[in-house]
């Protein structure tokens, strides 16, 4: 058998398998699906954020030329909860009673027979509420807080003690802003119920979780459900939960008995698929003259809505991030009477990283200390957690190689030192990390009469290159050229696969290809090692290998044969073989299993008298394990950039003071980066193929983000001298 | 609740305005009988099935529902299908040649210019405007009169190296 | 969208009668304003009266001034070669103001029309709104304010007129014309806005059966020279924070001449007059500068929010009056 090994350590750029279709307008996006007689869905969404539902006036919505149904807690039926995922429980049901917990909470569902109808008369349904004060102010002392809501706290020597004896310390407050996932795509459903078998197109990285919910909220089997989604149309953990709308959607078209298609508005999409939650963080760093980490105290409050769970830890990974012997990692959420937050694109890391590595540029330039150097000397080849090796880190070359690219050591360190006519100049830099993340995946590999290769499973493309490198990766291990190989996806009656998020898929799922395919190539040997007219009699199947589509002992392909005579001889049509991956145990694996490693060095430029902040170059040297596409994961490096460009420097998702309401729902007031925004980037992959899985990856979708929005304030801070502890940094900040 | 759905027959109550509206698309012709609220863009997609122009705000914000009117960039979501009559619409399903992808697109493929895809007909088509407008001199350029198409993916840098090879291999006179 | 009336106007006057027999009817030119509040359900008119194929489209030049049909593009008036020559602020103005989709279907006429994007405003299910319902009060005044508006502004309403080619045109004393069902007049847009502090619910002179059918612009002297700044938090495709259109003419290290507007900061295009009057005479020194900025904004009336407005407009007004005035030297 091959091994990963003999793999290229990068793999070729290939173009996306995917992209004739995406630059034709003909990838098909949950939106894009229409079925005859389809009914047309509009959600009626609480101008209040807290209180009781007292009265639903529908009469004018139900009235409305059109309207075929207005659905509301009144005439909802009762439904059932989905289930507890390794995210936590399913979002509460919608319209489940008269409570209001948050502004833009679903209070009706409005059907009609067209989307103007249904628009048109969702505006005319009115509640009269008995609001009550919503509490909208994360440290409000009256907000519900949840002690380690995770149980991911950690404690290691004293760091109370080692922060009292420590040579120099510091102590800094850091905020980071709700932020809103905010897909291009429009999250949109359609759902179609045949007797009590119900399909549906879902905007949905995780089809298989989404089916399971709809078969439990319903009280149907899992197998009456499908859901279906081949394009996403983006989603950066917008697309990790079954959100109440999706069950509305499923709710009305049982009700009429006829399709609904329901898509989610702009300014809808604030309220009702999640956001990064705001948070505060506390920071205590104890340390001694010449830089070494003595004491760590990682404290942080994130925001929580009333009735709802997200998994978002902000200073877990401070507990192994450095070498330190004295480290305190605490995480709260605070239950408020706002949206749900959920994963947004590097959960708890986005945030994390930055109060993290803002702190040790503080501790740098007060030690006036290259602040390279002290990630350096404080850098760990072990997990300090456990003592354990990490099963590959390369954090060193990519700080090597980074500040080689960039320039650092041209830098002059005296903050507001450099200049450019009204342009401060400064140079920041920060480490990264994404820790590992793997779940349960399934695959199952086919190769037909002619040659050719279809492997399967329930996953997602997000735009990371799913179809593209599991195609890859599918060729490679059956020795066939990637145009023969065709992988789908996107469809919950395919093999279980894990959600496409916490940069986990590309690995879990990789590895479950992996599996199936060299399960495929396995059962081929043994037909043909056995088989007294192939040129294989006689030889181990243990000693086949593949490549250009023959089957042959290993280093000697003159005695291969092809796929499709193998089939052929022994008259089938096909052979599959179904393949797993389940995460692999670290103290089985005698290693702890790292994540995504980076160092970033950025350049920006802030206009000394009006404030402006543009970034004007970044560097990102990654540490991704094995890079299959070299093309698709450095588009996941650049992209999580931009998304860190925008989180350091315009997201922010406004919420009234006094109502709840959010203030700036919209793309002309939450401000993304736009083409104008983002510079030229370099980007860099180093390091060596995982040891702790089989196919060697890393996954690249959040490390790109981590880091950015620290490296940005610290050259703000080497720019202008100011140390912004707040995201984002706008030019008010600044003037 | 099967008596929800049969309780309004059609036609009980005042039907909201209608008009006949042609439009020529991609160089074919279409009669629709519509709603006067109906927008290009739901005409297009909802009417027409050319659902390779995509709804990202419906607000006039991000691009996503870029085409062009008498070669012209516009968004049709902004764009009351009523408006539209009589001028030459073109949508990314009419921007292919029948020798293959135009070189915007080939261009975008060749340097991965996308990834969730969803803005991308939208980029595409303001790209081959763009070009038409002389405007693919600079880097700086491309970025500053591409920003009206946001990529929450972050496909920028990409979309500007795809845009200048399209511009360089003499895209100027490109199909439009 | 609240069901409509589509009636397709083919000539002014019948435009004009349209609007004239029916009060709550409105007209649509490019939209981009139009139907976005429709959508919002903050505009719900019954009838629209679609312009946009009125004889409106030509830009003259006549003399000394350019005069510009109402259904001008912001595109065509910006690759106007008069345009580019001798009114580089309003070029700058147009180029600044909007992506080129929205460029090539917003009007000139509409975007002097244009409405604020407060987002209070927009919004039909915030109660409190002076501009939408007179008397309610107003939300965004002890609300999220950083995008509202600092002149003209009271505890009434804090909307910001969100244009820049209105800015560069009050600046230059364009004038608009306007056909009513009697008569046609024109008035100087100086004279054609109104500031929220006065009257929220109405933003200009415009009656309800008026139509701007185009803007007269008239030419500088050939020695003055121009520019718009813009300052936004993104380098591109943003409303300003605050901006600045300068038209300086400096003999001799003196200002003999100048214009200035300012964007992002009021509840209508401000025309700076007492940041000119300042500048008149006075030296072309940073000096006289930061008097003029500093005269412009000593009205200027904040919520916790928008403070950073009146130091950041100052600067930018500064900044501009430096960029114009090194051109000229």
């Amino acid at each position: 058998m091959s091994t990963v090994e003999s793999r290229p350590r990068i793999g070729a750029g290939v173009n996306r398998v995917d992209g004739p279709r995406k630059v034709t307008g003909t990838a098909p996006y949950p939106m894009d699906f229409s079925v005859p007689g389809q009914a047309y869905g509009a959600l009626v969404q609480s101008t209040v954020a807290a209180g009781r539902i007292v009265r639903m006036h529908t009469e004018a919505a139900e009235g409305a030329p059109g309207v075929i149904t207005v659905i509301t807690h009144e005439n909802a039926p009762k439904v059932g909860t989905g289930p507890v995922t390794v995210l936590g429980a399913s979002p509460p049901p919608p319209l489940r009673d008269d409570r209001v917990v948050h502004h833009g909470q679903h209070i009706a569902f409005v059907v009609a027979e067209t989307p103007e109808q249904a628009t048109a008369a969702a505006r005319l349904v009115r509640a009269d509420y008995e609001a009550t004060e919503p509490l909208l102010d994360l440290q409000d002392p009256r907000a519900e807080q949840l002690v380690d809501p995770w149980g991911t706290d950690t404690s290691r020597g004293d760091s109370a003690a080692a922060l009292e004896s420590a040579e120099v310390t510091l102590r800094a407050t850091y905020t980071t802003a709700d932020n809103t996932n905010n897909p291009l795509g429009l999250f949109a459903t359609l759902a179609a119920w045949e007797g009590e078998t119900l399909t549906v197109h879902d905007t949905s990285q995780w089809p298989s979780m989404v089916r399971t919910c709809l078969a439990m909220v319903f009280g149907i089997p899992e197998s009456s459900v499908r859901v279906l989604v081949p394009y996403v149309g983006g989603g950066f953990g917008a697309g990790l939960r079954a959100w109440p709308h999706v069950i509305l959607t499923a709710m009305a078209a049982r009700m009429i008995k006829r399709p609904v298609k329901l898509v989610l508005t702009r300014p809808q999409m604030f309220t009702s698929v999640g956001h990064r939650p705001s948070g505060v963080q506390w920071l205590s760093v104890g340390a001694t003259r010449d830089g070494e980490l003595v004491a760590l105290d990682h404290r942080s409050l994130s925001s929580l809505s009333m009735e709802d769970n997200d998994y978002e830890p902000f200073a877990w990974a401070s507990s192994f991030a450095y070498r330190c012997p004295n480290v305190t990692t605490q995480d709260r959420q605070a239950r408020l009477n706002v949206a749900v937050p959920t994963s947004m694109r590097a959960p708890a890391e986005a945030q994390g990283n930055f109060a993290l590595e803002s702190a040790l540029d503080e501790l740098a330039h007060s030690l006036r200390m290259d602040p390279l150097e002290l990630r350096l000397r404080n850098h760990t080849d072990v997990d300090p957690r456990n003592g354990l090796p990490w099963s590959g880190k390369a954090l060193l070359e990519c700080y090597e190689v980074g500040a080689r690219r960039f320039g650092w050591s041209d830098r002059n360190p005296e903050p507001r030192s450099m200049r450019d006519g009204n342009w401060l100049v400064g140079y920041g830099m920060a480490s990264a990390l994404f820790p590992y993340f793997a779940q349960p995946c399934a695959a199952q590999a086919t190769v037909n009469r002619d040659g050719s290769a279809l492997v399967r499973s329930a996953a997602t493309d997000i735009g990371t290159g799913t179809y593209t490198v599991m195609a890859q990766l599918a060729a490679e291990e059956l020795g066939l050229s990637l145009d023969l190989v065709r992988f789908d996806l996107g469809d919950s009656d395919m093999p279980n696969a894990m959600m496409a998020g916490g940069s986990g898929l590309t690995g879990a799922l990789g590895n479950a290809v992996h599996d199936a395919c060299r399960r495929l190539v396995r059962s081929f040997a043994e037909l043909a090692c056995g088989d007294a007219d192939s040129p294989l009699l006689g030889f181990s199947p243990d000693d086949v290998e593949c490549t250009d589509g023959k089957v042959h002992p290993v280093g000697r392909p003159h005695l291969g044969e092809s796929y499709a005579d193998i089939l052929a001889r022994h008259g089938l049509s096909e052979l599959t073989a179904n393949g797993n991956s389940t995460p692999p145990v670290a103290t089985e694996l005698g290693m702890s299993l790292a994540g995504a490693y980076g160092a970033k060095f950025v350049e920006v430029r802030v206009d000394a008298d009006l404030g402006l902040l543009r970034v004007a170059r970044v560097v990102s040297v990654i540490d991704g394990g094995r890079i299959l596409n070299e093309k698709t994961a450095r588009s996941q490096i650049i992209g999580g950039t931009v998304g860190g460009i925008g989180m350091a420097l315009f997201e922010d998702t406004v919420t009234d003071p006094r109502t709840g309401r959010i203030a700036n729902g919209t793309f002309a007031d939450y401000l993304v980066a736009v083409n104008a925004d983002v510079p030229e980037m370099d980007v860099v992959f180093v390091g060596e193929p995982d040891r702790g899985t089989a196919t060697g990856t890393k996954g690249v979708g959040e490390v790109g983000l981590v880091g950015i929005a620290p490296a940005i304030a610290n050259a703000v801070y080497h720019a202008t001298g100011k140390r912004l502890r707040e995201l984002p940094i706008t030019l008010d900040a600044l003037l | 609740m099967t008596d929800v759905a049969s309780r309004r027959d059609a036609g009980e109550r005042p039907a909201p305005p209608e008009r006949v509206v042609t439009l020529t698309v991609n160089g074919r012709s279409y009669a629709l009988r519509m709603d006067t609220r109906v927008t290009l863009l739901d005409a297009l997609r909802d009417r027409l099935g050319l659902v390779g122009t995509k709804k990202g705000c419906d607000q006039g914000a991000c691009g996503a529902c870029t085409v062009h009117l008498d070669g012209r960039r516009v968004l049709a979501c902004l764009t009351l299908a009523a408006q539209a009559e009589g001028r030459a619409i073109t949508t990314i399903e009419g921007i292919s040649g029948t020798d293959g992808p135009h070189p915007v697109q080939q261009a975008f493929m060749e340097h991965d210019g996308f990834q969730c895809g969803f803005c991308t007909p939208g980029q595409i088509m303001s790209a081959v405007a763009l070009m038409a407008e002389g405007r693919a001199g600079s880097d700086e350029e491309i970025r500053e009169f591409m920003s009206g198409n946001l990529c929450r993916c972050g496909a920028y840098p990409n979309i500007v190296a795809a845009i200048r090879e399209a511009a360089t291999r003499g895209g100027h006179d490109a199909r439009l | 969208m609240r069901a409509f009336d589509y009636v397709r106007a083919t000539d002014t006057r019948e435009a004009v009668r349209l609007l004239a027999d029916d009060p709550a009817a409105s007209c649509l030119a490019g939209g981009t304003t139009q139907l976005d509040l429709m959508k919002d359900g903050i505009l719900e008119p019954p009838r629209l009266i679609d312009i946009t194929r009125l004889p409106l489209h030509g830009i003259e030049h006549r003399g000394e001034s350019v005069h510009v049909g109402a259904l001008v593009t912001m595109e065509e008036l910006a690759a106007d070669a008069t345009v580019a020559e001798r009114l580089p602020m309003v070029r700058e103005a147009l180029l600044l103001g909007a992506s080129v989709q929205l460029r090539n279907m917003a009007t000139i006429g509409g975007n002097l029309l244009q409405r604020t994007r407060c987002r209070y405003f927009r919004d039909p299910t915030v109660g409190e709104c002076n501009k939408r319902s007179p008397g309610s009060g107003c939300a965004a005044v002890q609300g999220a304010a950083r995008m509202h508006a600092v002149l003209g502004a009271s505890e009434r309403c804090i909307a910001l007129h969100a244009s820049d080619l209105a800015v560069a045109l009050v600046a230059l004393d364009a004038v608009v014309h306007i056909q009513g069902p009697a008569e046609s007049r024109s008035v100087p847009l100086t004279e054609f806005y109104l500031t929220a502090d006065v009257s929220p619910e109405r933003e200009n002179v415009l009656e309800h059966a008026e139509l701007i059918t185009g803007v007269e612009i008239p030419l500088p002297p050939s020695a003055a020279r121009s520019g718009y700044l813009k300052v936004r938090d993104r380098a591109s495709y943003e409303f300003a924070l605050a901006s600045a259109a300068v038209l300086l003419v400096v003999e001799g290290g003196t200002i003999r001449q100048a214009r200035v507007g300012l964007g992002g900061v009021g509840t209508k295009p401000w025309r700076a007059y007492e940041a000119e009057h300042v500048l008149t005479g006075a030296p072309a020194t940073t000096a006289t500068f930061l008097q003029a900025a500093e005269a412009t904004m000593r009205d200027a009336w904040t919520v916790p929010g928008t403070e950073f407005k009146v130091p950041l407009a100052r600067r930018t007004l500064v900044r501009e009056l430096q960029n114009v005035s090194r051109v000229m030297a």
